[in-house]
């Protein structure tokens, strides 16, 4: 009775309701967007920066990642990659080991990172073969092989079928040198990386680097960077068990959880405002409702019905009213959405901004029941709280002021 | 001796304090019978109104005991007075005070509804009181598209439908023209007499007067005469 009269009691001023539904519905349309678009782009921005080179999660020994000295080593990766073979949700694992070089051509030399990687499993980790501009990627039948960053080429001069000299420190102390042959080079954007990194077959390295089979780290990844940062718990377990740390995605790159966790500070500061503002517009809205019927009220209390019952009537019209605004709100904000999640949002102009972090320039939006619901749900749940202010007056009401109102 | 449907002993109602006070009811005492089809008459601010309130338990006394259907409204929580309306009593407002986003026939039943009577029960007593009143077949019509008697033929079946001990008019006609006046007070006047149904209407109107069995009048809030025809 109370929910029937109450869903008509919304509809006696339908110009008044249409408003409050407008308002709740633009503002729930604004927070499914700009939620979903907000997260989106966190899921970007962690899966590209990740899949660029660390993948979504790593094992290691314990201080690899402060300080990857290269005797810091997995003794057995076959056996940790086996039984992480058995995880459905990780779709690859590899294997790496990355050492500190000189890398000289002739009379120019430069410091980097040499990482020797599985040519054949490398590529489901990370993307830095697909972004070989000059060349090719390594092959599993590459033998003498480099492949080198385009900063790093430009410094040493570098052009494909160069040889290169490498002169670095093996496992155990002796002198690690090669001569290997540029056979293609990168370019991520990322400075650090194209400046710095080179990658070898991982043979070549375990050669070169007396590394006797042991590698300094494997790197998992997954269709789906929740899967991986929902095994955590599993994963650090296996870690455990051989001896060794695993690092998520927040541990491998501190700096972009940093960058998420200030931008996310400031937008949650931008939705809170919104819903505050809307919450206190609609209560208004509806207190005055309240006070206009007051006499009405008074009429009901007459006629028996109990304060509590027009409280609870109150109640039920602003928790209506509020599912309508924010229901089609939600409706019309997963359309948006859906429509911009397929085809992105170009940020021109932005692209070399983008690029140094790894980014592509169209971003998309991409929506889950949290990010639908949380910002609709806040305005829905502020008001049926508030909605305890019109429910005290109504159970305050006696029959005959009220009817004199 | 017959039980009163209420009972008024020493009854007074003051409002305001000190200097201000104002003494709208004193020292009433007053018995309405069962079938009694009583007028309550009296200049303006007499207390007719505050007597009334007092008799429909939604107001308390300052003084004195009211009791209806032999249960006292002292100690009375709010909630308690809301069961005892519900129950006992059926009310008539000057101003008809029907829900406007309920039809004719949802705003009998919603008395019942309060009541917690199944839907198809509410439905046929709703249905039956409608022809009572002579509205039968207008039970779908929402109080705006009635005329001003028609919805008070209305309230007056949603007074009656759940059968109270007694119904309270507060200047029902007031606001109808003469034709539709003496319509509605012959309608109360045969329901009382066809059904037994005990009225008291607080009026001024002497075309109600006329039809009623018993006539008290107020005067500065107390009980000036009190006749039977």
């Amino acid at each position: 009775m109370i929910a029937a009269l109450a869903w008509r009691n919304i509809w006696r001023q339908p110009i008044r309701t249409a408003l409050s539904i407008l308002g709740m519905a633009f503002a729930s349309v604004l927070l499914v967007f700009m939620l979903s678009f907000q997260f989106g782009s966190y899921d970007t921005m962690k899966s590209s920066m990740l899949k660029i080179s660390d993948g979504f999660g790593q094992f290691q020994v314990a201080g690899y990642k402060n300080d990857p000295e290269i005797d810091k080593v997995i003794i057995d990766p076959a056996s940790l990659r086996a039984e992480l073979a058995q995880f459905t949700a990780i779709s690859a694992s590899t294997a790496r080991s990355s050492g500190f070089v000189l890398l000289a051509n002739g009379e120019r030399s430069f410091a980097a990172a040499v990482v020797g990687i599985d040519p054949v499993n490398e590529p489901q980790v990370s993307t830095l073969s697909t972004l070989v501009k000059q060349g090719r990627a390594l092959t599993a039948r590459d033998t003498n092989s480099i492949i080198i960053g385009d900063g790093l080429a430009r410094n040493l001069r570098l052009s494909l079928g160069d040889p290169v000299t490498m002169l670095g420190t093996g496992m155990d102390g002796s002198i690690a040198a090669d001569v290997l042959v540029v056979k293609g080079i990168f370019k991520t954007g990322v400075a650090e990386i194209d400046r710095q990194i080179a990658q070898i077959p991982i043979a070549r390295f375990d050669e070169a680097f007396l590394m006797d089979g042991a590698v300094n780290v494997v790197a998992i990844s997954g269709d789906d960077f929740y899967d991986i940062e929902n095994l955590g718990a599993e994963m650090r377990d296996i870690a455990v068990k051989h001896g060794l740390v695993y690092l998520d995605w927040a541990e491998l790159q501190p700096a972009v959880k940093s960058a998420i966790a200030l931008d996310m500070s400031t937008a949650m500061l931008m939705y809170a405002t919104l819903v505050i503002v809307v919450v206190f517009i609609i209560l208004n809205t509806l207190y005055m409702s309240v006070l206009e019927r007051t006499r009405e009220f008074g009429m009901l209390l007459a006629l028996g019905m109990k304060p509590a019952q027009i409280g609870r009537l109150v109640w039920a019209e602003m928790i209506f009213l509020s599912l309508l605004g924010t229901g089609i709100g939600v409706a019309i904000g997963i359309a948006i959405t859906a429509y911009v999640q397929s085809v992105g949002i170009a940020f021109e102009g932005l692209d070399e901004i983008y690029a140094q972090w790894g980014l592509p320039s169209r971003m998309y939006p991409k929506m889950t029941l949290f990010r639908v619901l949380i910002g609709p749900g806040a305005i829905v749940v502020a008001i049926s709280v508030l909605g305890v202010i019109p429910y005290r007056r109504a159970l305050g009401l006696e029959p005959v002021p009220a009817m004199a109102a | 001796m017959i039980n009163p449907i209420v009972r008024c002993r020493g009854v007074g109602k003051s409002f305001g304090s000190g200097e201000l006070v104002v003494h709208a009811l004193r020292d009433v005492d007053l018995d309405i019978l069962a079938g009694d089809f009583a007028t309550l008459a009296g200049p303006s601010g007499s207390g007719k109104t505050t007597l009334l309130n007092m008799i429909g338990a939604l107001d308390r006394p300052t003084s004195g005991t009211v009791e209806i259907d032999g249960q006292s409204l002292a100690g009375m929580d709010k909630s308690g007075l809301s069961e005892l309306r519900l129950h006992k009593i059926g009310f008539v407002f000057q101003a008809y005070n029907l829900v406007p986003v309920l039809s004719a026939q949802e705003n009998i039943e919603f008395v019942l509804q309060l009541q917690k009577v199944a839907p198809d029960e509410r439905a046929r007593r709703a249905r039956e009181v409608l022809a009572e009143v002579g509205l039968e077949g207008m039970g779908h019509r929402r109080p705006s598209a009635l005329s001003g008697g028609q919805q008070q033929r209305v309230a007056v079946a949603r007074a009656l439908v759940s059968r109270p001990s007694i119904v309270l008019a507060d200047e029902p006609t007031a606001n109808l023209d003469s034709a539709t006046t003496t319509e509605l007070v012959g309608l109360m006047a045969r329901l009382n007499q066809e059904l037994g149904i005990t009225f008291v209407i607080g009026t001024h109107d002497p075309r109600v007067m006329d039809h009623s069995q018993r006539h008290i009048e107020l005067l500065d809030g107390r009980i000036a005469s009190d006749t039977r025809s």
